[in-house]
């Protein structure tokens, strides 16, 4: 269908989407597999990706770093382990044991063919499923199992006290490769109930998604952001991941934001910096990338530094995060190092809030977050580093601080819109006539139709906005402050007392009548006044037919018949007591249009009303004008108010 | 796709043969563009508003303000599923109307202060008697307009007797107010209506819809007199100008800009220093020097309408602005926002 939207259409659309969908130049990188090292020598079809230093699983100081695997179809496992586990000790309440006892059960299930996850995940080829027991960061209930409610017998509140980051997904179509690694690192897992260590078990270059989050509002943003996002971990042609060493202590896998810019302008087809810099804050401010010291989700293109957010953070993973789990958050930093993570003021507020909306259940949200933050304190320096910093930034996308953006947040007349919504389609559920001929036949006698009309140059235009602006800018109280004292601010009625007086009218208003008739007649005294003047000219009927007409408009329907014939009888029928000078053309009109057979309408009177109304306006309007009444008028208002304040040297 | 038979293909090329030609027609008449005519006139100040008084009692977020005529009360709906009538000079509640849905989108006072009508997700218009209580003492509900088939996204009252909305149905509708029915209804865009505003002498009124564009209508007829095009995405929110003869438009593709009825096109863009908000909502000043936009991450920007410079901000609510209201005799705005908290500015 062609609509005049093609007009916009083809104007250079220049928001994110398209822009990054064009923007890619770069072929997919294959990811090569080097170092392979998840512990247990995996499927051979595995691409293990890893991104840097480290290569043993203990020594994993990195953060969770997504797999860049473009894997081929036929083996797209990747097999990943970093971060350590949760102390079991830290375990808050007994059964947690138990509960580890369970996903370990479920992995190794997973691993053994079984699809743990039932009949959800083989819903389609592919698709990837994932056990996620995470660390508490973003929600009480940790254990997010996504995809299915009944996985493994996991249920998300007795495992939400396990603090262990351990996310499983694996790809149901590949589980024989998983086997070992899975059921391996189950082992371990048993093993090191005492020494901790987490398993992250990745597979499959997807990341945990599941079918439900196809449908979510973002979701093919968020596919092609992650795309890019993982380029940018790409082990030797993305952007460089640093720990770069400060002054006693280190900075762990971090990059600048002048190498990520620099990294977009050889690697996408952007036209300048600033370009890239725009295209570099959207991802920031949807949390794939964050300054590891800053609230504020943006990229400056210095020495900052940034860091990638662990996949299990990103938005397509559909968080929905409540207000207890950011209690807990908030809970849980106050706790820390005090000097390092102290709350910023906007946080502190939130917390104070959030106490007294929870006061009843602040207790279990304190022993929530206390136990979290043992946990925390259990692992290496390096890691809790970068996994707070991974934490707040999750914050940050969901609970912005003011002045910032909310991402994930979307407007409700935008989810209707996308048919979320039982009650009704919006417009993605209307149709568009079926018959393409008559439409566009339509929309050309309309276009036609604009052809057609009269239009002014536009320096005409603007000559009539400088005209209106030059003669209402003392009344636009943005420019010229009031004469009398503002309601708003002063408890003074004044200002308001006073336009009820008709002997104290500020000359402003006076002024004001002689802009135009409209605001002679909208002003009530000047309406008054104006109506005395035209008495003194015995036409007085003009304004009366007038003003019974626009009252006549505003009846209910049931009463305009009487009132139409009333005002017929009263000014226009050939008797009429009180005779309006109008043409005989309109009289014609509205004849017709009081006697026609479906009743008359409230506008029957309309062309005779404006007719008089130009009367008015061309020939008493401006006797008045020029009249003694006004002048008086004018002059006696001007006597009592001496000078209008021109406060902010305004020229008029 | 299907293959386009020769009719209708030649009737798309008439159609972008016209589209072009309105193209030309309207470069002929750009003669000049509005700043180059106002490079003499002085500059304005940065605007000068404070955020005066908070309108502290909505426990959800904030959909939507309308001043009455008097300049001194105004409505307010939010998602906690009532409506608040406020005295913005005390920031008294005046009134508390609690909703039958929560899900208020839109709400309009009468220029009387008679009536308020709201609606939203329910699908229908409901309007209530402010003068009048029922049996529980909250404002007596006069009239419930159903029929929809998509939310109401806007409302204005012509008179105390009739209404207009628009709707996410795509539709305009006309009530009759006294006897409850409904005297016009047709499909006025090809997507959602998001706003809409009357002209200063009540015979006209700009909607803007999500089809990217604005159109022009007569109260009294069916079709539209004017179409505006010009933004990339939705428009969100449109205003008359005071003067009649235009009318400003903001949008989500963090735009906002001014159009003439006579010269049938654009005159104005302004933009936001930072490209960083798109705007759900936008007001004039009284002589049309001041523009204002709500933007969804919380400020209020305002622009010199004539040189087209950015004048400053708002800052204050720590959500997106929904909605902003000028009072008429434009002295005091109010805004709205998904933080829950109304604010007046002056």
């Amino acid at each position: 269908m062609v609509t005049m939207n093609s007009e916009a259409d083809k104007t250079q659309a220049t928001n994110a989407t398209l822009a990054m969908s064009s923007a890619e130049k770069q072929p997919a990188a294959e990811s090569t597999s080097p170092l392979p090292k998840s512990p247990p020598a995996t499927a051979a079809a595995a691409a293990v990706a890893v991104t840097t230093e480290c290569s043993a699983p203990a020594a994993a100081s990195l953060p969770p770093v997504p797999v860049p695997a473009a894997a081929p179809a036929p083996a797209p496992a990747t097999t990943q382990t970093s971060v350590p586990t949760p102390a079991p000790e830290a375990l808050a309440n007994g059964n947690s044991n138990a509960n580890i006892e369970e996903v370990v059960v479920a992995i190794a299930s997973t691993g053994a063919g079984a699809t743990v996850n039932g009949g959800s995940v083989a819903v389609a080829g592919g698709v990837v499923t994932s056990v996620a027991a995470a660390t508490p960061p973003p929600s009480a209930k940790t254990v997010n199992v996504r995809d299915t409610t009944t996985s493994a017998g996991v249920s998300g509140s007795s495992a939400s006290k396990s603090s262990g980051l351990l996310t499983v997904s694996s790809n149901h179509h590949h589980h024989h490769h998983h086997q070992q690694s899975s059921s391996s690192s189950s082992q371990q897992q048993q093993q090191q109930q005492a020494a901790p260590s987490t398993v992250v078990v990745q597979s499959s270059s997807q990341h945990q998604r599941n079918n439900k989050n196809e449908d979510a509002p973002n979701i093919l943003v968020y596919k092609k952001m992650e795309a890019i996002i993982e380029k940018m971990q790409a082990e030797s042609t993305g952007v460089a991941v640093r720990t770069v060493k400060a002054f006693m202590s280190k900075v762990p896998s971090v990059f600048t934001g002048a190498d990520l810019v620099a990294w977009i302008l050889k690697n996408f087809d952007v036209e300048d910096v600033t370009e890239a810099l725009h295209f570099a804050h959207l991802l920031s401010s949807h949390g794939y990338i964050f300054p590891i010291d800053d609230h504020a989700l943006t990229v400056k293109n210095d020495g900052t530094f940034y860091r990638f957010q662990t996949p299990y953070f990103w938005p397509s993973n559909c968080w929905e995060p409540e207000n207890t789990d950011y209690a807990v958050y908030l809970c849980k930093r106050t706790m820390q190092n005090k000097t390092r993570l102290e709350l910023a003021d906007y946080e502190a507020e939130n917390l104070a809030k959030l106490q007294k909306m929870f006061s009843r259940k602040w207790e279990f949200i304190f022993m929530q977050a206390e136990s979290q933050s043992k946990v925390a304190k259990k692992r290496d320096k390096l890691e809790r580093k970068v996994l707070d910093s991974q934490e707040r930034a999750f914050w940050d996308v969901h609970r912005p601080m003011p002045g910032c953006v909310n991402t994930t947040e979307i407007d409700i007349k935008k989810a209707y819109r996308r048919g979320g919504s039982s009650h009704g389609t919006g417009s993605s559920g209307a149709s568009v006539a079926k018959n393409p001929v008559e439409q566009l036949s339509r929309i050309i006698a309309l276009r036609k139709q604009k052809l057609e009309r009269r239009t002014i140059k536009v320096s005409k235009a603007a000559e009539a906005l400088v005209a209106y602006y030059d003669q209402y800018n003392e009344f636009d109280y943005f420019i010229t402050s009031p004469e009398l004292p503002n309601p708003w601010q002063t408890d003074s009625t004044e200002m308001w007392d006073t336009e009820k007086n008709s002997k104290e009218v500020p000359v402003r208003r006076v002024k004001r009548w002689a802009f135009s008739l409209r605001e002679l007649l909208n002003d009530a005294i000047g309406r008054d006044q104006f109506t005395k003047f035209l008495e003194k000219e015995y036409s007085g009927e003009n304004l009366k037919f007038w003003e019974s007409v626009q009252e006549m408009k505003a009846l209910p329907q049931s009463e305009i018949k009487e009132a139409i014939h009333k005002i017929w009888q009263e000014f226009l029928a050939p008797d009429a007591p009180c005779p309006v000078n109008v043409d005989s053309k309109s009289v014609e009109l509205a004849r017709e249009a009081v006697n026609s057979p479906n009743g008359p309408n409230r506008w029957c009177f309309d062309v005779a009303a404006s007719h008089v109304y130009h009367l008015m306006k061309s020939d008493s309007y401006s006797r008045y004008l020029r009249s003694d009444m006004y002048k008086d008028y004018l002059n006696c208002s001007r006597k009592k108010i001496k000078s209008i304040p021109n406060l902010f040297g305004v020229k008029r | 796709m299907p293959k386009i038979d020769p009719e209708t293909q030649a009737l798309y090329d008439e159609i972008n043969g016209m589209i072009q030609k309105f193209k030309d027609d309207q470069k002929a008449k750009a003669d000049c563009t509005l700043a180059d005519k106002c490079g003499d006139m002085s500059d304005v100040t940065k605007i000068r508003f404070n955020s005066k008084k908070i309108l502290k009692g909505h426990i959800n977020k904030v959909n939507s303000v309308h001043f009455a005529g008097d300049s001194r009360h105004c409505v307010t709906g939010s998602l906690d599923g009532k409506l608040i009538i406020w005295d913005t000079w005390t920031a008294n509640k005046v009134q508390i109307i609690p909703l039958r849905s929560a899900w208020v989108m839109t709400v309009a006072f009468s220029p009387s202060g008679n009536f308020v009508a709201c609606g939203g997700m329910d699908n229908a218009c409901t309007v209530y008697d402010v003068n009048n209580r029922d049996a529980s003492g909250v404002a007596k509900m006069v009239r419930e307009l159903v029929g929809y088939e998509g939310f109401l996204s806007s409302c204005r009252f012509l008179d105390d007797g009739h209404l207009i909305t628009g709707s996410g149905d795509m539709k305009i509708c006309h009530w009759d107010l006294e006897k409850g029915v409904k005297t016009m209804d047709f499909n006025g865009h090809a997507g959602d209506i998001a706003g809409l505003s009357l002209s200063p002498d009540m015979q006209t009124y700009i909607t803007g819809s999500v089809d990217k564009t604005a159109k022009l209508w007569d109260v009294r007829e069916e079709g539209h007199k004017q179409m505006f095009f010009g933004h990339d995405m939705d428009v969100s929110s449109v205003c008359y100008h005071p003067n009649g003869m235009g009318f400003a438009s903001c949008s989500e593709d963090q735009t906002a800009r001014l159009y003439d009825l006579r010269s049938d096109q654009q005159i104005g863009q302004y933009e936001p220093p930072q490209k960083n908000t798109g705007f759900t909502s936008c007001a004039l000043s009284t002589s049309g020097r001041y523009l204002m936009c709500g933007g969804i991450e919380g400020m209020v920007h305002s622009w010199d309408t004539m040189k087209q410079r950015h004048t400053g901000t708002l800052s204050g609510h720590e959500n997106r602005i929904t909605c902003i209201s000028l009072c008429p005799n434009g002295m005091c705005l109010a805004s709205t926002s998904w933080d829950q908290q109304v604010r007046l500015w002056l």
